[in-house]
């Protein structure tokens, strides 16, 4: 068994995503649909980010590599925001993976499965600081969906892994309201 | 660099910080990590003369703020290191330290955390997740890690792994990049001094759909060696949820761990270890509203056991709000009476610890009310009943969260948690009518 190896070059990756990440960071409002880009956000950085597309149905999505769930839902959300965006539907992504994890694991998985998810990953320590900017009583459950109405408030929230049909009635609903 | 901690200034070796808004039926906080260390995810436990052992995560110096202001940075997952502070006299903790001798071998957080707990004889049991390399498939695994000292801490054996590594590579499955894991798991030592460690095992999984099994092993040599790991639970085990163990005073084992039913529900259940076989066949649930959720709730379902008392505490999400649940049982885990709310007042409350406390029980959690997480307890009778209300533990002026708790032999119970990115302990005193 050789443990070193892997850790050393896992960790020396990580201070790689942790200089890119930092380096990206004023940079993350310009990712956008399509985008193959993903990189750290804080908090006050998403608040921004939400706060740039008001007048938008935002559906956020809190997700993580290792969640399976998470990953079962994803291509829907990101097939309904296709359908929708005419209609003022975007989506954002925030992964909950550690921060350190940017380059060794949560770009390559992002570009591998979902390059046209417009995501992010917290840059935060606690999972509850970004959470935080649209629910304050989170309780840490993957995956958790906000939506967004059109002046920045949540008028929902789903958790647990949902179906295209489930989505697309829910946002529907919300676009009507 | 990390906030300074709002106690006070503690000593380099752990010194008692004297603490203005101190919860009524708590003694003076006690940090125990290093100040400019990230710690987390601590444990506690209390051994046969009294003597304390504080467990955690470790993720070292923080990175320095980059000029841009982006938030510091941490270590990778995969770096974090096991520490531990031992106060032999039951008050006085001596200095850190580390247990893992592979540097940054130790994977973990708040909900799969590592586990300590004194045997009998004084032997301190150490049971963690950890990253290796699987050579045979190139790629990442993670296991189950058991070491011990038999000097109080001094000194920790070379840990050894007691999860079998099988050549299974599952990453298309996992997608965390893991090839198997063998993780979220519990360690307890029954009164015989039985040391039992089980965790949530990925080898049965054919797909993504399929859930994980309960694995365990068990030494009776003090630690000295271990049975070959064996499936403990098989059907509809929630691969994220950690497991508990708690022992009654014939060393009868009780599991409490999450089941996910047929329908979709993830529900609380104890299971007390067959006669027999020492399986953990008959799962009941501890009630509370159905919580159907195809996702990753990360929420233990811990326990305590005095006599046929089987005392549970676990977070519903299907709660309105969503919170902790108390639940017991009078019959030996067969039934269970009605959930309660720990903390009705709370938005939200999770991450709870339970111990017995002479002879109430104190739980203890996470919540949030009119701040920041703080750190909650309450105490219950022995029939489970709450006995006042919940008792904030911390002030809020920093993050707290993640108690653990042990039960002390002063009929007190020994509470641990995270405050900022420190870890700090205290005596609890539970509450009387």
């Amino acid at each position: 068994m050789k443990r070193r190896g892997f850790l050393a070059a896992a960790v020396a990756l990580a201070a790689a995503g942790t200089r890119a990440g930092a380096a990206s960071g004023g940079e993350a409002a310009a990712a956008g649909p399509g985008a193959a880009a993903i990189s750290l956000v804080s908090a006050p950085q998403l608040r921004d980010l939400l706060d740039a597309e008001r007048g938008k149905l935002v559906v956020l999505n809190l997700w993580a590599t290792w969640c399976v769930p998470c990953l079962r839902e994803i291509p829907d959300l990101v097939r309904i925001e296709q359908e929708l965006a005419p209609r003022g539907v975007t989506l954002i992504g925030v992964a909950m993976d550690e921060p350190g994890e940017l380059t060794t694991r949560v770009v390559p998985f992002h570009q591998k499965y979902f390059p046209a998810f417009r995501s992010y990953l917290r840059s935060e320590i606690e999972l509850d600081a970004i959470a935080s900017v649209v629910d304050p009583a989170w309780n840490e459950v993957l995956p958790t969906t906000y939506l967004l109405g059109r002046d920045g408030k949540v008028v929902r929230r789903v958790q647990g892994a949902k179906t295209l049909e489930q989505f697309r009635e829910l946002i529907t609903a919300a676009l009507a309201a | 660099m990390p906030k300074a901690p709002r106690l006070a200034v503690a000593t380099l070796l752990a010194g008692i910080v004297p603490l203005a808004a101190l919860a009524a039926g708590a003694a003076a906080p006690i940090a125990v990590s290093e100040a400019d260390h990230v710690a987390l995810a601590p444990d506690v436990a209390v051994g046969p003369r009294g003597e304390i052992a504080v467990l955690w995560l470790d993720r070292g110096v923080p990175a320095p703020t980059p000029k841009d202001g982006h938030p510091a940075e941490h270590t990778h997952l995969s770096s974090m290191d096991l520490y531990v502070a031992v106060a032999a006299d039951g008050s006085n903790f001596g200095p850190p330290q580390r247990v893992n001798r592979a540097d940054g071998e130790v994977w973990g957080f708040a909900v799969s955390r590592p586990r300590i707990a004194y045997g009998p004889g004084g032997t301190l049991h150490v049971a963690y997740p950890a990253n290796e390399m699987q050579d045979g498939i190139g790629k990442p695994v993670l296991t189950t890690h058991y070491t011990r000292s038999t000097d109080g801490g001094r000194t920790f054996d070379a840990p050894r792994r007691v999860s079998t590594l099988t050549d299974a590579d599952l990453s298309s499955v996992i997608h965390g990049g893991f090839a198997s894991v063998a993780a979220f798991g519990t360690m307890g030592v029954a009164p015989d001094g039985s040391v039992h460690i089980i965790w949530i095992d990925t080898r049965h999984m054919r797909g993504e759909k399929d859930n994980g099994s309960i694995y365990g092993v068990v030494s009776r040599d003090d630690g000295r060696s271990f049975t070959q790991d064996r499936i403990e639970a098989a059907d509809g085990v929630c691969p994220c949820c950690q497991l508990s163990l708690a022992f009654d005073a014939k060393s009868h084992a009780y599991l409490g761990s999450r089941l996910v039913t047929a329908d979709g529900v993830r529900m609380s259940t104890v299971a007390r270890a067959d006669d027999g076989t020492g399986e953990f066949t008959r799962r009941v649930g501890t009630g509370g509203a159905p919580w159907h959720i195809d996702g990753c709730p990360l929420k233990p379902t811990v326990l305590a056991v005095r006599g046929d008392a089987v005392y549970t505490a676990a977070h519903n999400g299907a709660e309105t709000p969503p919170g902790v649940m108390l639940a017991t049982s009078l019959d030996g885990g067969a039934s269970f009476g009605p959930a309660i709310p720990a903390h009705p007042g709370a938005a939200v409350s999770d991450a709870p610890a339970i111990a017995i406390a002479g002879d109430a029980v104190i739980v203890a959690w996470h919540a949030k009310t009119d701040g920041p997480r703080r750190v909650f307890y309450r105490t219950l009778d022995a029939t489970g009943a709450p006995v006042g209300d919940p008792v904030a533990l911390t002030d809020g002026a920093e993050t707290s969260q993640s108690a653990a708790l042990a039960s002390r032999t002063d009929g007190r119970a020994q509470i641990a948690w995270q405050e900022g990115q420190r870890i700090y302990t205290t005596a609890i005193e539970a509450a009387r009518p």
